[in-house]
Parts: structure tokens; sequence; C-alpha cells
């Protein structure tokens, strides 16, 4: 297959403005999942009804697709009155998507911390807030570093299917070329290795963060 | 709350059909996908180093590009080639290419996961290599690789749902035609979701119990 170089020449520039969408739509899920699925994550190991409704909440995204989600929050609240935009639509269902994931992966973290840290803790007369804060979150952080760089990396791909409600991130804008271009291998071909790059940046993020915060270990 | 659901009431068989659909692109995807993904895990434990290096350049690739664009490259990529595939087995193809990669890591990892000195130990006594495999290590590397199998599974049948944006016909899709047709799009959409939740749900709980009895031990 020819590579026609200077169309790819005017098409990187293109892609490349889709790919900050891309990018933002993949930092801003990942940054707010992180914030959400621990609060779920916390309220799943609590007692009571909110443990109940948060693991509720994680059975029913992560057996549900991210594309129906996206569908519902994009078309049905648009019938009921409130409409948000693409991208909003698209970053609240990656949110709430991988919000669960991000959860689960926490309460993995929290589960491998000895009961006897907990215990240990209260018998030195700690806080909970201290508890938490000092001792056992600090662990946690170390052991869900490798998951959360997988999930980021999931993310990132993930917000390709973003592009099915009109949002010009990078998906979209290749399907445009591809349309008015029939040249499908560049566009495609592109496309590719920027994910690939994407995706690799976030791995080595990953691992570097691995190695500044492992130090609880 | 009759009048609410009344679209869903009348379209309910059509979204059956279409989970009909999602369960037959599902089916056809995950039998080629674990074979092929078995395979992948025996070229990465047993393999030369240079089918090794080449296993983790597919790796590589698979695990960096979205589905979607995949499927979308082979949905504009096939009618050049002048491969005459339905898209239906197109959209195979691709799936079992990309869950193989994923497949063959959990079964990688739980080969490896066992410890060494069950290799020894079955040496030592002289079992031949095939007779070690055979009634040592596949038994209990299956046991491992169980549950998070079913959850590969799982995502499996979620990202079924990709096809309706290339144009193929199954749940989602159908479900954004009755949308079209009766502008319900909550009720549609959640009907579509609830059908995958018992789908996705059911598999899910077997994992889980999987699990549960992976630990109890033999």
């Amino acid at each position: 297959m020819p590579f026609d170089f200077h169309f790819i020449v005017r098409l990187i520039p293109a892609l490349l403005e889709g790919a900050e969408i891309t990018v933002e739509l993949a930092v801003l899920t990942f940054v707010i999942c992180l914030v959400w699925g621990l609060l779920v994550a916390l309220a799943q190991s609590s007692r009571g009804p909110l443990a109940w409704i948060a693991g509720g909440y994680i059975q029913v995204v992560r057996n549900t697709p991210l594309l129906i989600q996206m569908y519902i929050i994009y078309f049905g609240f648009s019938m009921i009155g409130f409409g948000l935009s693409g991208f909003l639509s698209g970053l609240l269902a990656l949110c709430i998507q991988n919000g669960g994931y991000v959860a689960e992966i926490y309460r993995g973290g929290l589960q491998s911390v000895s009961q006897r840290q907990y215990e240990a803790g209260r018998a030195l007369g700690m806080r909970r807030w201290t508890l938490y804060t000092s001792v056992i979150l600090p662990q946690v952080v170390a052991r869900v570093i490798p998951p959360m760089t997988n999930q980021a990396i999931s993310i990132t791909k993930d917000t390709s299917q973003v592009a099915a409600i009109a949002v010009m991130e990078m998906m979209k804008v290749a399907e445009v070329w591809v349309e008015s271009s029939a040249n499908t291998y560049d566009v495609f071909f592109s496309v590719a290795v920027i994910y690939l790059v994407l995706t690799s940046v976030a791995g080595a993020a990953g691992k570097l963060s691995e190695r500044w915060l492992a130090f609880a270990q | 709350m009759m009048k609410t659901f009344a679209p869903l009431l009348h379209s309910y068989w059509y979204l059956f059909r279409g989970a009909g659909m999602t369960l037959l692109m599902a089916g056809a995807s995950v039998v080629p996908a674990t074979l092929l993904g078995g395979a992948l895990a025996l070229v990465h434990v047993f393999g030369k180093r240079t089918a090794r290096s080449a296993l983790q350049v597919y790796l590589f690739v698979v695990r960096g590009i979205p589905l979607l664009v995949l499927l979308t490259f082979v949905y504009y990529l096939l009618p050049l080639t002048g491969i005459d595939l339905p898209p239906f087995w197109g959209v195979v193809v691709v799936m079992s290419l990309y869950y193989a990669a994923f497949m063959s890591e959990v079964f990688r990892a739980g080969i490896e996961s066992l410890p060494q000195a069950q290799w020894d130990a079955a040496r030592s006594l002289g079992m031949t290599r095939h007779l070690l495999l055979r009634i040592i290590i596949f038994p209990q590397a299956l046991r491992l690789a169980a549950p998070p199998f079913v959850s590969l599974c799982v995502n499996l049948v979620k990202a079924t749902s990709l096809v309706s944006i290339v144009g193929l016909w199954e749940l989602t899709m159908a479900s954004r035609e009755i949308v079209e047709r009766t502008l319900a799009p909550f009720q549609i959409f959640l009907g579509a979701a609830l059908i995958y939740f018992c789908i996705c749900y059911t598999l899910a709980l077997y994992g889980r119990f999987l699990e549960r009895r992976s630990l109890v031990g033999h």
C-alpha cells in the first residue's frame, strides 16, 4: 500500500486537533474517576444502605455497554428537557462507566491491606481519618498503580466511542477524512499510530509514578 | 407509567431479536479468540525468542489501538481489497484477533502463577513434558484463568455494541432504529441496557462462582 505523503502532511494537523479533544476527555475522565471511584469504594466498604447502593452501581455500570449509557445520557436527557452537549454527555458516560472499574481497583487495594493494620492503628489510638491517610491509603496507592495504568489506557481507547454522538475527537475527524478523501490506508495508519503514542505515554506515565510513589512498599 | 413505557412494550420483541444477534456475534467471536489466545499463551511461555518478540509487538499494537478504529478500518477496507467477506464475518475476525491478545495474557498469567516447584516435582517424578502439561499444569492454570476469562467475555459482549457504529445490526442498532421511529430514546435505550445487563450479569455471576470455587482448592 503506497502512502501518499502529501496527503498525510495535510491530514496530521487535523487529526492532532481531534487528538486534543481525545486527550482532554481521557485526562478529565481519569482524574474525576480517581476521586469518584475512591468515594464509591469507600462507600462499598462501609456498612449500611450506602454499601448496597455502591455495590449495585458497580454491577450496573460494569455490565452495560458504554455506548448505551452514552445514548441514554445524550438522547434521553435532551428528550426530557435538559440536553447536554456531546462532549459533556460523553464525559459523563465515561466517568460513570470507568468509575465502576476504578472503584473495583481501589477495593482490591483496600482488601490487600491486612486487617491487622487497622487493628494496630486503632490500638495506637489513631483517629479514623489519621489511620486512613497515614497508614492505609499510602499502601493502597502503591498497589493500585499498575491496574490504574491499565485503566488509563483503556479510558484513552474508550474515548473513541464518543465519536458516535458527534463529538469531533480524533476518531470522528478520521471518519470525516476517510469519507471525503477515500485515502483509507493513510488515515487509519495515522490514527492508529497516534493512538499508540497516546496509550504508550499513558503507560510510561504509569511506570514513572510507580517508581515515584511506591515508597510505601 | 404504562403510557411512558408504551414504546418499549410495543417493540420489545425487536430488541430480543437484536439481543439474539448480539449473542450470536459474541459467541462466534469468543470461540476463535479463546483458541488463538490459548495458542499465543503457549507461544509466550514455551516459544522461541523471535516468536515471543513478535507476540510482544502484536500485544502492544492490539492493546494500544481502540477496537472501534479496527472495526471502522475493516468496514472501509473490506470493499477495497476485493475480499468477498460478509460484514458479519469481518467483525468476527477483528473481534477474535483483538480479544485473542487479552485472552493470551489471561492464560499466560494462569500458567506463570503456578509455583516453579510444581514443574520440578513433576520432572523429578520422571514425567514427560506432555504428561506434565496435561495432568499438572493445564488443569490448574485453567482453573486460575477461569474468572478473568469470564470477565473478558463480559467485555466482549459489551464490545459487540460497537459494531452498530459501523452499521451492523444487533441489539444497539435495533434500539437505535426503534428510537428513530418512536422518538422515545430514554425508554428504549433503558430497555436495551436492561437486556445487556441480564446477559452480562449472568456471566459475571458465573465468573464469581468460578472464583469462589477456585479459592476453595481442589
